[in-house]
């Protein structure tokens, strides 16, 4: 390993760094602000380090990491989303109380997964980030220690992100067995190989996709969502949504990127399908539900449905569609979840009956709400619809039309839920200023402005996409 | 290498029958360890396929990471316990929709 390693590597040192000294930290000094303090710290300097390793790039750090403009983009991103976290789970758990100190240390470590994630070119490095967000994430969602859902919620997922691991496994080990490496880059050229028994590696790259669809929640596979959804902490919701499913994307992307045609087209059909089954799963069962947890989550099964469907498109163009749609629908569900926390006090403020009314009592955070659900909807202006609008494109440009049209049908279908949620915040305000859930919502100032920028960078987004899409493509032309 | 990916397999699937029904959380740890452990199996047989250390490189990262699981794991049914009073999976089913 090599100096220009080192400085490669400097975004994923720097986090796992921070990690380690905000537990030695804990040791000595418990306090909660101090370490809310120190994870800011430590993801602001990940981040700082980004264009520095990207003098570096692209650049393959041993077998086992690469470091490329798809991984920078995707490494800032996540970064960006665990400070908002960070940010948001400051004000709610302060209403919790108990010991907070942990939670952002459990915060970095998830992070530190998800950032090996989307640097991985290795069977290896594919399972232990994979492993370090799944471990981290069972703590994370059992954190507050008198709540029963997040119990049964942490349970419920332990064992099916256990259970979806070794499926993980099992194909990997498939294929290793087949091919002999467990490197991206290498898998294609052995493929092609004539002495390949091709019944094996499908039954690997299907048990592969079985473990990698658990973590998406994508349709066949999406059952542990809602309960997880509605039982952990909103911040921690607001991170499964963003930084374990965009993480675990941006590894699909790269991994079938890296096999290449013949094996993407040879799965296209069960993809399509599962597709098809995640948007109609997540849209129709969202319309029976009454608490905007759920209802949230479905939404995000219909959303990664979508997001398949740019996956689909393939081709430069595809990619890019993908990462425009990830980074509006990080913005959106931060901004989501950010409000449901900051409603929430020792109870969870996420019954449809909570909302009754927000917008007269508390119109700015209303309207912060209204516009995150306008964009997940995907109405003109927010950055929600420019995503659809491009994974549109992709798909027509592809010839999906089939995907494209249920695609705008389940749009259709969404903007009920959406906009039920929204009409309850305009309806009369119940009598009196006492609104359910007990003590008033309190925000913190960072809090606020983190909420603040995030729909700004929203509206932008969906105004004035030019920028965003620019960079988008200069990243994607450097994935192989 | 065909008899020891099908021992791993006979391993998994059993693993998996496990934890599908027992009911005991307990027993759904274990379950899941003997899919963990059929996993590592199948790597060291495919690293013996190929003369090479990878599979039981493997093999220590899934022992390492399925002893974190548990202990994960085994928090988490203390706190099962002293919510619920049980031990039983279905118990924890308050949410549903």
């Amino acid at each position: 390993m090599t100096t220009d390693d080192l400085i490669a590597l400097s975004p994923l040192i720097t986090i796992a760094a921070a990690s380690v000294a905000l537990m030695l930290a804990i040791a000595f000094y418990r306090d909660a602000r101090v370490a809310l303090v120190c994870a800011l710290i430590g993801i602001a300097l990940a981040f700082a380090m980004l264009p520095v390793a990207a003098s570096r790039a692209p650049r393959q750090i041993t077998p086992l990491l690469i470091l490329d403009q798809y991984a920078l983009f995707y490494l800032g991103l996540l970064f960006i989303a665990s400070f908002v976290v960070a940010l948001l789970a400051d004000g709610y758990l302060d209403k919790l109380g108990g010991e907070l100190e942990e939670f952002y240390l459990v915060l970095l470590l998830a992070t530190v997964g998800g950032a090996a994630l989307v640097m991985s070119a290795h069977f290896a490095s594919f399972f232990l980030g994979l492993e370090i967000l799944s471990v981290s994430l069972y703590v994370l969602i059992a954190y507050p220690r008198r709540s029963a859902r997040g119990v049964e919620a942490g349970i419920k997922y332990l064992i099916l992100a256990a259970t979806s691991a070794a499926f993980l496994l099992f194909g990997m080990a498939l294929i290793y067995a087949e091919l002999g490496t467990m490197e991206f880059g290498r898998m294609a050229s052995g493929m092609a190989g004539v002495d390949v028994r091709r019944e094996l590696l499908l039954a690997g790259q299907a048990m592969i996709f079985v473990g990698v669809g658990f973590k998406l929640a994508v349709a066949p596979f999406h059952v542990w969502a809602p309960d997880v959804y509605e039982g952990a902490p909103a911040p921690v919701t607001a991170f499964i949504a963003t930084v374990s499913k965009g993480a675990v994307f941006a590894l699909l992307v790269r991994y079938f990127a890296n096999l290449g045609d013949e094996v993407f087209q040879s799965f296209f059909p069960a993809l399509a399908a599962i597709a098809i089954a995640s948007m109609f799963v997540g849209n129709l069962l969202a319309l029976a539900q009454t608490n905007v947890k759920r209802i949230l989550a479905y939404s995000s099964i219909a959303h990664l449905g979508y997001l398949l469907v740019a996956f689909l498109a393939g081709g430069s163009l595809g990619a890019t569609a993908v990462a425009f749609y990830l980074v509006a629908y990080f913005v959106t569900n931060l901004i989501a979840f950010g409000v449901v926390a900051v409603l929430s006090g020792r109870r969870e403020a996420d019954e449809l009956e909570d909302y009754h009314g927000l917008f007269w009592r508390r119109p700015w955070l209303a309207t912060i709400f209204l516009t995150a659900l306008l964009s997940l909807g995907g109405i003109p202006l927010t950055a929600g619809f420019m995503g659809k609008f491009y994974i549109l494109m992709a798909g027509v440009g592809s010839a999906l039309w089939l995907l494209a049209i249920i695609m705008a049908v389940n749009t259709m279908i969404s903007f009920y839920y959406y906009l039920r949620v929204a009409f309850m915040m305009f309806r009369d305000a119940p009598e009196g200023e006492a609104a359910p859930g007990g003590p008033p919502p309190s925000l913190s100032f960072m809090g606020a402005g983190a909420l603040a920028v995030l729909t700004l960078l929203l509206v932008w987004i969906g105004v004035y996409p030019g920028p965003l899409v620019q960079t988008i493509r200069s990243m994607v032309a450097g994935l192989r | 290498m065909e008899y020891g990916l099908l021992l791993a397999g006979t391993l998994f699937a059993l693993g998996l029958i496990g934890v599908l029904v027992r009911r005991d959380i307990v027993f759904i740890l274990m379950s899941l360890e003997i899919m963990l452990n059929a996993t590592g199996l199948a790597f060291v047989t495919a690293g013996a396929r190929w003369a090479q250390a990878d599979g039981q490189v493997m093999y220590f990262f899934i022992l390492s990471m399925a002893a974190a699981e548990v202990a994960v794991g085994l928090a988490l049914v203390l706190r099962l316990r002293r919510q619920f009073k049980t031990l039983d999976a279905d118990a924890a089913s308050r949410m549903h929709g």
